[in-house]
């Protein structure tokens, strides 16, 4: 097993622990911080295969990465507060608007 | 060596990040998981993207999640800590299952054959990012633009 075929594990690894926070939370502010975490865990594989192929074109879609994340954040704290401020909780499980 | 300890540091932060019970704990060690990605970046040869990676993650997006952790009232957020149970047991397995088949086929399969070699990778990166990806990149400055409207939007009183 060469380093890199660690590096990926090690970056799928990060990738189903984010996915599992998004599951398991009970907060939204800490469900948008697992979202995150997923979001790095791709930015590792894309360098790690950078760096097997001796390029820079998946730094690159590292940094698109990098720039939805911010954008994500910005309008997911934004939506996190105006859910509480209209409703008063934010609990993930009491948002059920569209189930019923 | 290196790959060892800062895979430690990762794991065991990211671990931390996602099972803690206090959201701002939880924060806390979402910093030092992209610190020590920032290292992985690092010895994979990535210099601009871990420099990057501390600027926008470790300075924007924390300062941003823990400024806005201190306009909700505490009570309302100790309401909701911690994990699901019942999820958490049967997310578990699932998650083991899916990393056994991901990880099976990393093995096994074998990786494309290197192009070139990258020596000055700045350079290359702001060569390549300028010329091949200029489109996308100012795509990526509407998109940012977008957000930021729309965060406007969304955080302004209602009249």
């Amino acid at each position: 097993m060469t380093l890199e075929k660690a590096y990926i594990l090690l970056s799928i690894l990060v990738f189903l622990i984010g996915l599992l926070g998004v599951i398991a939370r009970k907060n939204l502010i800490t469900m948008l911080v697992s979202t995150e975490i997923m979001l790095n865990g791709v930015n590792l594989t894309l360098v790690a295969v950078d760096k097997v192929l001796g390029r820079v074109d998946g730094q690159i879609f590292s940094f698109f990465t990098l720039t939805v994340a911010a954008a994500e954040v910005a309008v997911g704290l934004g939506l996190v507060v105006a859910i509480f401020r209209l409703k008063g909780y934010e609990g993930s499980s009491e948002i059920v608007h569209l189930r019923d | 060596m290196i790959f060892g300890v800062l895979a430690f540091w990762l794991l065991v932060s990211v671990l931390g990040a996602v099972l803690v019970k206090n959201p701002v704990h939880s924060i806390l060690f979402f910093l030092s998981s992209v610190l020590a990605m920032a290292g992985l970046f690092l010895s994979l040869g990535a210099e601009l993207l871990a420099g990057l990676q501390i600027i926008i993650y470790a300075v924007a997006i924390v300062v941003f999640y823990v400024l806005v952790i201190t306009t909700i009232p505490w009570e309302k957020v100790k309401r909701f800590e911690g994990v699901y149970k019942k999820e958490l047991l049967f997310g578990i397995p699932v998650v083991f299952v899916v990393f056994l088949l991901m990880g099976y086929m990393v093995l096994r399969g074998s990786f494309a054959q290197p192009v070139g070699v990258v020596e000055d990778n700045v350079r290359e990166v702001g060569r390549t990012l300028f010329t091949s990806y200029l489109f996308p990149f100012e795509v990526a400055s509407v998109i940012l633009l977008v957000a930021m409207i729309g965060a406007i939007l969304l955080g302004r009183k209602e009249e």
